[in-house]
């Protein structure tokens, strides 16, 4: 095998020349959170490492949009904009791992968050791409509403590093709620989606839902400080049961309440919780931008935020099970769920979206068993060097996104292997 | 006009074994239903207007045109203000109208499937049931359809809170320009791939017809709260807005109106605003009970440091239509103090809101035109409306000022469009919010969809025949003419 060269530019101009001084194929390296997600990339001629590529450009409190270079880790994002009491309304489990905003939007990422504010593909508003042939374009802009031109976001969202790079992006952004509360209901699956019903049905505006095969059902609610307790009174009330975990515990200052919403203890660093499962080796920053996560020293804080780091490590996956991401109708979540051998599962039983542990071998039949539900899988990570189907059934346009593919990069030169079978 | 002798009984007869020859129309009168949308300037009667009854016949009409060469549009209810769906000379338009079933109403997994032409109005009548409702709400939503608002991504009043329509659409069915039927996105928001149904969504029905769509319904907000408040100046409600976005109060909608828009709307509808205040603001709050109580005392603290002159809350939900139909009285009440004008759709940050007021102010009065503003401040979406006097031959001076406020909207970090689209009205200003760069990748991507150019061509990205092209006349739509629908 050829050697590869890694290449680390820095700027928008220093992207472009790599890209257009680079002969062959090209791997899109963020922080390699999700390296291992989708079809293993085949051997390239270059890696594009994006991590250079870092900082705000510009962010406008008043009209809570800011944008960003790609290589930026989104925890480093939400930090900056904490004291503004505004961040992007995303959780997914990675952001703790460091995964950076062009990567996470290049996966389709989400936790469970999306719920109410969808994927980044509903937060980004504006994107800055550089194509194989050294192209620099732009859609979108700085304004929440704009329908000039095609929406390129989109298209690139979900492209696991296969059409083009990420240079900047342009968020939306929202205010931090004044307080979050979660209330913990120790129950199976099918009690789980029965509550579940109860909360959709009423009006209790849950911010995130979500079910652990640790028996848990996990309802967080957000928002005034003042208001918010009659609210959880009233959903527990509704639901008959649950433990409060964490309605006292919440402060209402702009950090502390940021790192809060983002399931964070405070006095974060940034490395892996013990029992996290650590990012591969290959893709680690260099230690110095990895200082190691204290646990905060305040026992409440630790408490409150606890089920759903155990959620997020759960999403991470374990490194000897292969991790599937699957989407079908919420009211079809648990009997899908119920028919995979599953080791372990997080259910977003108002979103659709769940996330599995399976033993490798099992993962063929799940990607089978989700597309004739009418649902969406993609692998997410499989043990070291075992060979995994990556994608299910192809979707019915597999010939627009193979056009689209020989559109945009005819020299087939990002991320080969990355959508195999598929194209 | 179409110019050419036509398409030849040959193709026509395709169409017809295609469809039902009953719902092939080539009689020029009838066709000349089709000439235009809501943006009435412009006009080209189609060579055929296709009727299909379901997706089948819109794929084996598409599948014709993909054989034959043949040009062909896509028409919803004709409301589109920027001419999405002008006809094509030499070319067919296929209406969606007949598509107009609501396939199935989910109340457990929260949403409705249903045909391209059913209305936007119509999707919340079938889910209110069930104590649900579509939150996109365009002004024209009681008869613009569902396949036109995706195909605009359009927006409304509650977008600001909600989302556009791209985040409230799962998946659509689509009839690709070769004529293949396909589905674009899934069931949830998750997705396998890159999201093709997010370009789809606000490509203008330059990509591909619809023939069925999924959307996500909401609950209906336990709780809604809004007022009407006065200021003394645009920069002080201007203002207003900035503090409730810096309280971390989302609203449901902040709307604002200038004097003259609300002289006109008062003189139309009588819906309590007060004549003469150079500004005033719609907030509405919803959301859980608890949560909309306390976060509307801060609103009308807010409104008060800004030394509001009069706030009036809505206290019934009557009440709250009186003040809703002065806000969407408005467009179409300045023909009563106007004989015409043009509507804008420009967007700006919303920081800029007051310069940019300012210098259309300034603008307006350079060019001996009075401009009215009514528009989403919540977003920074300007609707400036310029008025003028074809009679007194003032349409070209108020068709420049118009486009210069687009433009200027892009000059000040903006877009050229919130939600009325590109179309066949703003094609040609694209370059200036776009390099040459940014347009030939958006031509690249059209070109993966439809390699032959068939699909609504002309629209979207500029063409040199269109950008060499002068519109005629703006006029009234005839639903408007005929009181059916209100401008916003
Ligand atoms: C310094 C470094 C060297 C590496 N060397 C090798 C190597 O020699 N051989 C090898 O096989 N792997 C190598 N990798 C890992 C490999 O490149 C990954 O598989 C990489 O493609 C994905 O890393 P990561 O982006 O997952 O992280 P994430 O940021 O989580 O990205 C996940 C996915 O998003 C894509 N992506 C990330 N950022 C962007 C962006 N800005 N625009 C578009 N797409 C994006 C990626 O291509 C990937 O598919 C290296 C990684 C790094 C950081
Ligand atoms: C009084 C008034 C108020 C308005 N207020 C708003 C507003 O608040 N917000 C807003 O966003 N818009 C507004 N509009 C603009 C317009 O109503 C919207 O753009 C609407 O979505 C158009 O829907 P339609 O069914 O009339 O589409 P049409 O005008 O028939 O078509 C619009 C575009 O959609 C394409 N199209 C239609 N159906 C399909 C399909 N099934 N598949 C693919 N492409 C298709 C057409 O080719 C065309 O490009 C307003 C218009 C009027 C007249």
């Amino acid at each position: 095998m050829s050697t590869t060269t890694t290449i680390r530019p820095t700027d928008l101009r220093s992207l472009r020349d790599a890209v257009l001084d680079t002969a062959g194929t090209i791997g899109i390296a963020g922080a390699g959170t999700a390296a291992d997600w989708a079809g293993p990339l085949a051997p390239v001629d270059a890696v594009l490492d994006t991590t250079g590529l870092t900082g705000v450009i510009t962010h406008n409190p008043g009209d809570m949009t800011v944008s960003v270079r790609s290589g930026t880790p989104l925890r480093q994002l939400q930090d900056e904009l904490a004291p503004h009491g505004q961040h992007v309304s995303f959780d997914a489990a990675r952001i703790a791992d460091g995964a950076t905003v062009g990567g996470l939007v290049a996966t389709a990422d989400a936790g469970p968050a999306a719920l109410v504010f969808g994927s980044l593909r509903d937060l980004v508003i504006g994107v800055t791409i550089v194509l194989a042939d050294g192209t620099v374009a732009r859609s979108g802009g700085h304004v929440i509403k704009n329908v000039a031109g095609y929406d390129l976001t989109k298209l690139l969202h979900g492209s696991h590093g296969t059409l083009g790079v990420l240079a900047e992006v342009v968020l939306r952004l929202h205010p931090v709620p004044e307080r979050a509360a979660t209330l913990a209901i120790h129950c199976s699956l099918e009690e789980a989606a029965e509550h579940a019903a109860t909360v959709l049905g009423g009006p209790y505006e849950p911010a995130a839902m979500e079910w652990t095969s640790d028996g848990v059902l996990l309802i967080r609610l957000e928002g005034t400080a003042d208001a918010l307790d009659a609210r959880v009174q009233r959903l527990r009330t509704a639901l008959g049961t649950g433990e409060l975990l964490d309605l006292q515990a919440h402060s209402d200052q702009g950090a502390d309440r940021d790192r809060t919403e983002q399931g964070l203890p405070e006095n974060l660093g940034t490395g892996p919780e013990p029992g996290d499962v650590p990012p591969a080796e290959r893709a680690a920053p260099p230690s110095d931008e990895r200082p190691v996560r204290r646990i905060g020293t305040d026992e409440s804080a630790v408490r409150r935020d606890e089920p759903w780091e155990r959620y997020a490590s759960l999403v991470r996956g374990a490194p000897e099970f292969a991790t599937l991401r699957i989407g079908v109708r919420p009211s079809l979540l648990p009997a899908v769920l119920a028919d995979l051998p599953t080791e372990s599962v997080t259910a977003g039983l108002g979103t659709g979206v769940a996330t599995v542990a399976l033993p490798p071998a099992a993962v063929a039949a799940a990607h089978a068993r989700v597309h004739a539900a009418g649902g969406t899988s993609v692998l997410r990570s499989r043990p070291a060097g075992a060979e995994v189907p990556a994608w299910g059934p192809p979707p019915s346009a597999i010939a627009v996104l193979r056009a689209v593919k020989a559109e945009l990069d005819p020299q087939g030169r990002f991320g080969p292997g990355r959508f195999d079978p598929w194209m | 006009m179409s110019v050419d002798s036509g398409l030849g009984s040959r193709v026509k007869r395709a169409f017809e074994t295609a469809l039902a020859p009953e719902d092939v129309i080539g009689d020029p009168i009838r066709c000349r239903s089709y000439e235009c949308d809501g943006l009435t300037g412009y006009r080209v009667v189609p060579e055929l207007v296709l009727l299909p009854r379901d997706a089948a016949q819109v794929a084996a009409a598409v599948r014709v045109c993909a054989e034959h060469g043949v040009p062909f549009v896509a028409r919803g209810a004709g409301t589109g203000l920027s001419g999405g769906a002008l006809p094509v000379a030499g070319g067919v338009v296929i209406s969606l109208a007949r598509l107009k079933r609501v396939l199935e109403v989910d109340p457990v997994d929260r949403r409705a499937v249903v045909e391209p032409g059913v209305t936007n109005l119509e999707i919340t009548a079938a889910a209110a049931p069930h104590g649900l409702y579509y939150a996109p709400d365009p002004s024209s939503q009681q008869v613009c359809t569902i396949g036109g608002n995706v195909a605009e991504n359009s927006g409304g009043a509650h977008c600001l809170k909600y989302g556009f329509t791209t985040n409230h659409v799962l998946s659509c069915e689509v009839v690709l320009p070769d004529g293949s039927l396909v589905t674009l996105g899934s069931d949830t928001g998750e997705q396998a791939g890159p999201d093709l149904r997010g370009v789809f969504l606000g490509s203008e029905g330059t990509l591909g017809i619809t023939t069925k769509i999924t959307v996500r319904l909401l609950r209906t907000p336990e709780s809604v709260r809004t007022l009407l408040a006065d200021f003394p100046s645009i920069a002080a409600a201007g203002d207003v807005v900035s503090d409730i976005v810096a309280a971390g109060i989302v609203p449901a909608a902040v709307e604002m109106m200038d004097t003259l828009a609300i002289e006109a709307a008062e003189e139309a509808v009588h819906a309590g605003y007060t004549v003469g205040v150079p500004a005033a603001l719609v907030v509405e709050l919803d959301g859980p009970a608890e949560e909309c109580d306390v976060q509307f005392e801060q609103v009308k603290q807010i409104c008060d440091r800004h030394g509001c002159t009069r706030l009036h809350i809505a206290g019934s939900p009557e009440e709250r239509a009186a003040i809703w139909r002065g806000r969407k009285a408005a467009f179409a009440a300045v023909g009563r103090i106007s004989p015409d004008y043009f509507v804008q759709d420009g967007v700006v940050p919303r920081t800029r809101l007051a310069e940019v007021l300012d210098r259309i102010a300034g603008m307006g009065a350079e060019a001996g035109l009075r401009v009215a503003n009514v528009f989403h401040a919540g977003d920074g979406n300007l609707h400036p409306l310029v008025l003028y006097s074809a009679a007194a031959g003032e349409t070209e001076r108020a068709e420049k000022l118009s486009g210069e406020i687009a433009e200027l909207c892009v000059e000040l970090g903006g877009s050229l469009s919130g939600e009325h689209g590109i179309g066949a009205d703003k094609a040609c200003s694209m370059p200036k919010m776009f390099s040459r760069d940014d347009l030939e990748v958006m031509r690249r991507v059209r070109s993966a969809w439809d390699p032959q150019g068939l699909c609504n061509p002309g629209k979207v990205l500029p063409t040199p025949r269109l950008c060499g092209e002068r519109p005629g006349r703006y006029r009234p739509h005839p639903l408007e003419e005929a009181g059916v629908i209100e401008r916003l």
